[in-house]
């Protein structure tokens, strides 16, 4: 069944699509039973994002199961609608389609990258559906408008909140940056470098390197030559991996700070003992006490095999704060659910309390951090300056 | 000190970029086929190392593993997608060849996971010697000299043994080579298992490089490896290692002039873009009439 949503060939679509007028025949004829409430899911199962993908499509199942198993909402059940996206675009934009024509959602949760959250926010938009963004890190998402919500911080403002964590709290003042080049990775590094000199913080120099770089030899030397207090890189684990395994086997010791989307555990089974010491701003406290949080983060690892990484976690929350939204509202409708987010204050997700949203339905929340200490992650502090790191408002 | 440091990771890519492009050379040479799947063998090669390794707790034994597996894996690419469509236009090859190293990469991440394997035991990859100031890993010491046996034992077999010359001769004027009773179709499949053992050898050293190996690996090697056949003068397997040696110096002293802007891969087309402006067939190809 999900198979057939995910690849539809020309003549599939257009059974499914008489198949489902058939249904809906039927079901109208019927009586309207209490129907589920669908939630419309936005994942990348294939491509380069299906690794993400994949852990925040468990996940959304996970939280979509607790919320039944609890007795739904407002009496009824939650359906998770999933579509593969591929973390683009345009597979964005027909998937959102989708939703909204042949499956009749109002309320998406996505599950995916900038550029698909991107594109399908206007689309939902203009059709009054409320749409949360898990991990979705372009500004334009929640400016695409009111209907839109935001779970994670923005780029600039954690890259604002870095500089203060390795100015102020670490005290390392010359840095050398390695950025990787795409909307994530430059938007997080343009907040540091624009909050640095705040702190004392001198940047000896700056270096990039492409998402589907694993050999960072040439960034490494020159690291080595300008002798940092500290590296700050931006990428992902399956970059950040090689990247600290070869700057530790040039025999740098120095402190090394890495963005958000370096938490997971395969971070540290790449790198292996080089991990020891890396600093993870944003990154999600697994030792907790939270009994929702052990839940999860047991339950995923049965399922996944795998342990749950920062996208797995918030991409649960998102579901739940959806549901919860709707209890809020005490309706399904858009519009209510809408306002109801908008309203949210201390909601308990996995990764901790957030405080609510900004008028542009921008997460407000302290930010975390982890450092790996004996290959495990381990508080390291919390950046709770929230003025320090104010998301852009409307 | 740094410039030297930057010299050795400009020879280590560079090492690296020849074994990967060698055998794309030399299908190219034979058929005039480009083997994109080429990055699939290689991605496969990285695979088999690791997961062999795992299971043997013994490194060695994952390049012979990888090495027994890709040579089967390259000539079954030959049989079952080349001969079957050599009649064709030589793009029609090419297309099926894309199609499979799309189809490779998902099977990858389908079978072996999309979070991508790594060594489970492996101290190799985080040794470095310190050689009056300069740092050299010792991955980076094994490609090099990796790179030079397999290399020198390349010329040999194909100037000192027959099935080599007759490979060489194949390649440069075949129908002179079958009426000396070399045995074209041998020779295919011999140029495939060879090609794709170097594929294998390079991708084994890579996934000891990143300690990772996922679906993606292989995505690099299509496009960077048709950049430097294509440097080298087309089906010049001289030219090949010229044009890699070149690419992986200009990346590694790229960063020095303009890492803040470019990556590497940005750096590297830039390069290419120039070089071909000034030579257009290539390094070593020929002059066009």
């Amino acid at each position: 069944m999900l198979t057939d949503r995910i690849t539809p060939s020309a003549l599939g679509t257009r059974a499914l699509l008489g198949f489902a007028t058939l249904i809906l025949l039927g079901v109208a004829a019927a009586t309207p039973a209490q129907a589920d409430i669908k939630i419309g899911f936005q994942v990348p199962l294939t491509g380069p994002a299906a690794t993400d993908g994949k852990s925040a499509q468990i996940a959304g199942e996970m939280a979509i199961e607790d919320i039944n198993a609890a007795g739904g909402v407002l009496g009824q059940k939650l359906q998770l609608v999933t579509y593969d996206d591929q973390a683009k675009s345009d597979q964005a934009i027909f998937t959102a389609n989708k939703l909204i024509g042949e499956d009749g959602v109002k309320l998406v949760v996505n599950g995916s990258y900038s550029a698909s959250g991107r594109a399908a926010a206007p689309v939902f938009q203009k059709a009054g559906v409320v749409m949360i963004a898990a991990y979705g890190v372009h500004p334009d998402i929640t400016r695409a408008g009111d209907y839109m919500f935001r779970l994670v911080h923005l780029g600039p403002p954690q890259g604002a909140a870095t500089a203060l964590y390795i100015g102020k709290m670490l005290g390392l003042k010359k840095i050398s940056t390695i950025t990787m080049d795409n909307d994530y990775g430059q938007a997080t590094m343009d907040g540091f470098l624009e909050a640095a000199p705040k702190y004392g913080i001198e940047v000896l120099n700056k270096y990039s390197y492409s998402l589907k770089d694993r050999q960072f030899g040439s960034i490494v030397a020159s690291v080595k030559r300008d002798n940092p207090d500290g590296v700050y890189a931006t990428g992902y684990f399956f970059t950040g991996g090689p990247l600290v395994a070869q700057l530790r086997a040039a025999g740098i010791t120095v402190p090394i700070v890495g963005s958000q989307a370096f938490d997971s555990e395969k971070f540290i089974e790449i790198a292996g003992p080089a991990a020891e010491g890396t600093y993870i701003i944003d990154s999600f406290d697994r030792d907790r006490k939270d009994e929702a949080l052990q839940k999860f983060f047991n339950g995923f690892k049965e399922r996944a095999g795998y342990a749950p990484e920062g996208v797995a976690a918030i991409t649960y929350s998102a579901v739940k704060l959806m549901a919860d939204g709707i209890k809020r509202a005490n309706s399904a409708e858009p519009d209510k659910v809408r306002d109801a987010l908008a309203a949210t204050k201390d909601f308990p997700l996995l990764e901790g309390s957030m405080n609510g949203f900004n008028s542009l339905h921008e997460m407000i929340m302290p930010i975390h951090v982890n450092e790996i200490k004996d290959g495990k992650f381990k508080p390291a502090g919390e950046v709770g300056d929230l003025n320090a790191f104010a998301p852009p408002e409307k | 000190m740094y410039y030297i440091d930057l010299a050795v990771t400009g020879i280590s890519f560079g090492c690296m970029y020849a074994m990967m492009s060698v055998g794309l050379t030399l299908v190219y040479g034979l058929l005039r086929i480009l083997h994109v799947a080429h990055a699939a063998v290689f991605a496969l090669g990285a695979y088999a190392t690791v997961l062999a390794a795992n299971a043997t707790g013994s490194i060695v034994l994952g390049f012979v593993a990888a090495l027994i597996v890709t040579p089967l894996f390259g000539m079954a690419i030959y049989r079952l997608l080349y001969e079957p469509l050599l009649s064709y236009r030589p793009d029609v090859p090419m297309i099926a060849s894309v199609g499979l190293l799309v189809l490779m990469q998902d099977a990858f991440r389908i079978v072996f996971g999309e979070q991508g394997v790594t060594f489970r035991r492996n101290a190799f990859s985080f040794t470095t010697f310190e050689v009056a100031g300069v740092t050299i890993s010792a991955v980076q010491i094994a490609i090099v000299v990796t790179a030079a046996i397999v290399f020198l034992g390349l010329h040999l077999f194909t100037t000192r043994t027959r099935i080599g010359v007759g490979w060489r001769a194949t390649v440069s004027k075949p129908r002179i080579a079958a009426s000396f009773g070399i045995d074209p179709i041998k020779v295919r499949y011999l140029n495939f298992a060879i090609g794709s053992a170097l594929a294998a050898v390079a991708g084994g050293l890579v996934a000891l490089l990143n300690n990772l190996v996922d679906p993606a690996i292989g995505f690099v090697v299509s496009y960077k490896a048709l950049a430097i056949i294509v440097l080298g003068g087309l089906g010049s397997v001289r030219g090949t290692l010229l044009a890699s040696l070149v690419l992986g110096l200009v990346e590694a002293y790229g960063t020095i002039f303009i890492g803040a802007w470019l990556d590497r891969d940005a750096i590297a087309f830039l390069a290419l873009i120039i070089l071909l402006m000034i030579r257009p067939q290539g390094f070593m190809g020929a002059r066009a009439a």
